[in-house]
């Protein structure tokens, strides 16, 4: 697929969906394909941070359950972590303890990182298509 | 830890996601950062306070 050159010497060959899917994966992967690094570095830092501060207060990376469709839209938000959902769930992390006093806040923190994480693939595309020039 | 921290802290985080995912500069980024967090971090004390007549049941 043909994309808008990179100004910043980013990779301009890969696919769309796959750069996309790259940026979903690892949070500030798919800018800094695209060459924006400080941006990517920043934004990396933040879903990190706001990841293992959510990790630490015990908060829960949601899976849809039988009976609450809100928790799709909370699974969704949770999955957009990417890598980090994986490696969380693989050491056993992010279960959640709902008596926990931080898990409420935990639960802000890790979908706030999951919905910071997918508005960057958005953002990766619109950059990718040439909708957006920084 | 302290809850306002963590309200702090995560509209600290929110705002510098929203400064450099919107805005291009320096001097952009910095003044939208202030807005963002201060929305954030004030508008959660002053909701907090109006909800505070009305406590779960």
């Amino acid at each position: 697929m043909a994309r808008k050159t990179d100004s910043e010497g980013g990779v301009g060959s890969l696919p769309l969906p796959l750069l996309m899917g790259l940026a979903w994966l690892v949070p500030g992967l798919g800018h800094l394909l695209l060459g924006r690094r400080l941006r990517a570095a920043v934004f990396a830092g933040v879903i990190v941070v706001a990841f293992v501060v959510g990790i630490l207060l015990r908060g829960e990376l949601i899976l849809p359950r039988p009976g609450d469709p809100l928790s799709v839209l909370a699974a969704i938000a949770a999955l957009g972590n990417g890598c980090l959902f994986v490696l969380a769930k693989a050491l056993g992390l992010g279960d959640g303890v709902v008596t926990a006093s931080g898990y409420e806040y935990g639960n802000t923190f890790l979908l706030t990182a999951g919905m910071m994480n997918l508005l960057l693939v958005l953002d990766v595309h619109d950059i990718a298509v040439g909708h957006k020039d920084f | 830890m302290d809850h306002f921290l963590l309200l702090v802290l995560d509209a600290f985080l929110i705002a510098v996601f929203f400064a450099f995912l919107w805005k291009r500069d320096g001097k952009e980024r910095w003044r939208y950062f202030w807005k963002v967090f201060a929305a954030l971090a004030l508008g959660a004390v002053v909701v907090g306070w109006l909800m505070y007549p009305f406590p779960r049941p």
